[in-house]
């Protein structure tokens, strides 16, 4: 395959100005970004750079200027090719039960047989460990549980791109470290292409094939391939420098 | 706390019981003399009257099918002001300005009791049972669109968003998102709209009652003016009964169903 067909994401000048803030200030001030398919990409940036308005803007929640292609096609508004996983628990219907949370995208995309609907989400609830949990209803779940129906969801959907925004900051660190680990397995499995927004630089290089780092106006200070093979522990080989590298990336605005 | 509320209930009950034999003592004492009899009619004849309402009724016509024209025109009132609501709230969520101005005509017709319109409505429609519908679609239909405009402006945007996300768009976000998501603000104004429509029902049937369509609040009236008041009283408890029926039979079977199913209950 050629560099080209294999790209999936490109970004061309993306700017993006929120007309209704006080200040006037430019977000993103024209990035230029492309992703290969079946990478998993993390994002690091120190608060209120712009990662989650980076998101927002592929996913088509918010305007922007400047072109967004998605597998070759021009991206405004918001689509099933680019799903997102927010922060936020609350992100599953609660009026629906974990299997037509799963079901309802695909029903909406015309999928009718019964049968088929079932196979496919149940596969899905495998994929994050919550068989069993079909006929439960969102507010019966923890947290860890309502963030694995999600990426259920999303991996159902076979997007070309799944968008995550710190989807497991407000998780303890074992849960955490479950998710990460079921999310690496599964990316790798599935080869989906994912976006992976964090606070967090260990996060960052135990799931990044590429890691990315943010400043002030969406401008890319850090962008590199994670040289660590997975599974990544604190004892590889490169851990250490690579750490000090995106931390110091990560301060490079305050350090001057 | 189960056993909190048990005691609770029976001390309702030990009350409903006292209230009877306060009601029964008053009627064996003659407490008001001769207008005794009208006032506080026996139970026992409160009983009898219960059950000729239903058996015998009045002028040959049984209380059933008072109870039928009026739950009829309920229903129908119902469902048109319930349907009304819903497009003309989800309208508001289409344009801005629509949103305004219907804001504005809600504010100022849900000041306005449906009994006091009857005057101009009746020149509309005549006394028909036209007349009827509209009080009860009037009665409903601002609460129910205040409370459905409200849900829909507090649906949390990340519902929304997920929704726009896997394909939702204009109608069918509306039906598969603002409405599933608002369903508390639905159910109060349910329940508002209701209880408004069924009173403002038996007002305007007791002061213009329809002789084509006679409904619960002519035939309350017609024992009034008979001086049959045990049947009276017994078309009271009729009266009652239907609420109860209504609250407990389809209002909390439908929150039961979704808000306490849902988890969302506010
Ligand atoms: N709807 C909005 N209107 C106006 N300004 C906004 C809006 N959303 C975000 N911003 C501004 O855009 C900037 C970037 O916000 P964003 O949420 O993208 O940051 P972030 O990098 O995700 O931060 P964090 O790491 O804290 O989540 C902030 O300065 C914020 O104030
Ligand atoms: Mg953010």
């Amino acid at each position: 395959m050629t560099e080209k067909q294999n790209c999936i994401l490109r970004i061309d000048n993306l700017i993006k100005i929120f007309d209704d803030a006080e200040t006037e200030d430019t977000i993103l001030k024209g990035l230029n970004l492309t992703v290969q398919r079946g990478e998993f990409m993390c994002i690091l940036g120190p608060s209120g750079c712009g990662k989650t308005t980076f998101l927002r803007c592929i996913a088509g929640f918010e305007e922007f200027d400047g072109q967004i292609y998605v597998d070759g096609h021009k991206c405004s508004v918001p689509g099933t090719d680019r799903i997102m996983v927010f922060q936020d628990f609350n992100q599953l219907f609660p009026w629906k039960t974990v299997e037509q949370n799963i079901q309802y995208p695909l029903k909406l995309q015309g999928l009718r047989d019964k049968d088929e609907l079932r196979r496919i989400s149940e596969e899905s609830l495998i994929k994050v460990k919550l068989q069993g949990y079909e006929r439960y209803y969102p507010h019966q779940l923890s947290g860890g549980m309502k963030q694995r129906v999600a990426i259920a969801k999303a991996l159902a959907l076979k997007p070309a791109l799944i968008l995550m925004d710190e989807p497991f900051a407000a998780l303890d660190a074992m849960t955490r470290s479950e998710l990460q680990e079921e999310v690496l397995r599964i990316s790798e499995q599935e080869g989906s292409t994912v976006i992976f927004v964090t606070h967090n630089i260990e996060e960052a290089i135990t799931l990044g094939t590429r890691i990315l780092v943010f400043q002030k106006g969406g401008q890319v200070v850090f962008d590199e391939k994670n040289p660590i093979k997975r599974p990544v522990t604190p004892l590889a080989e490169n851990y250490g420098a690579i750490w000090e590298k995106l931390h110091r990336a990560l301060h490079s605005e305050d350090g001057g | 706390m189960r056993k909190k509320e048990k005691k609770g209930f029976w001390i309702q009950i030990v009350f409903i019981a006292l209230m009877l034999v306060v009601w029964e003592t008053a009627a064996r004492l003659r407490l008001f003399g001769p207008r005794s009899e009208i006032i506080f009619p026996p139970l026992e004849a409160i009983g009898r009257a219960f059950v000729l309402n239903f058996a015998k009724g009045y002028g040959g016509v049984s209380l059933w099918r008072y109870i039928g024209n009026s739950m009829k025109l309920l229903g129908e009132g119902l469902l048109i002001g319930i349907i009304l609501a819903l497009i003309l709230s989800g309208a508001c969520m289409v344009s801005v300005s629509f949103r305004r101005i219907y804001s504005l005509v809600i504010a100022v017709m849900d000041l306005l009791p449906g009994v006091a319109m009857l005057p101009v409505v009746i020149i509309i429609f005549g006394i028909s049972p036209g007349v009827i519908v509209f009080l009860v679609v009037h009665s409903v239909l601002w609460p129910m669109s205040r409370n459905v405009l409200d849900g829909f402006l507090a649906v949390p945007r990340i519902y929304v968003e997920a929704g726009k996300n896997i394909g939702l768009r204009g109608i069918s976000l509306l039906l598969g998102v603002y409405l599933p998501a608002s369903v508390t603000y639905v159910i109060s104004g349910l329940k508002v709209g209701w209880a408004r429509a069924w009173r403002g029902l038996i007002s305007a049937e007791m002061i213009f009652g329809i002789a084509s369509c006679p409904g619960i609040g002519l035939y309350i009236n017609q024992m009034r003016v008979n001086l049959n008041n045990a049947e009276m009283y017994a078309t009271l408890l009729v009266i009652i009964i239907i609420g109860l029926i209504v609250q407990y039979g389809i209002l909390v079977p439908i929150e039961n169903r979704t808000v306490k199913k849902w988890g969302m209950s506010r």
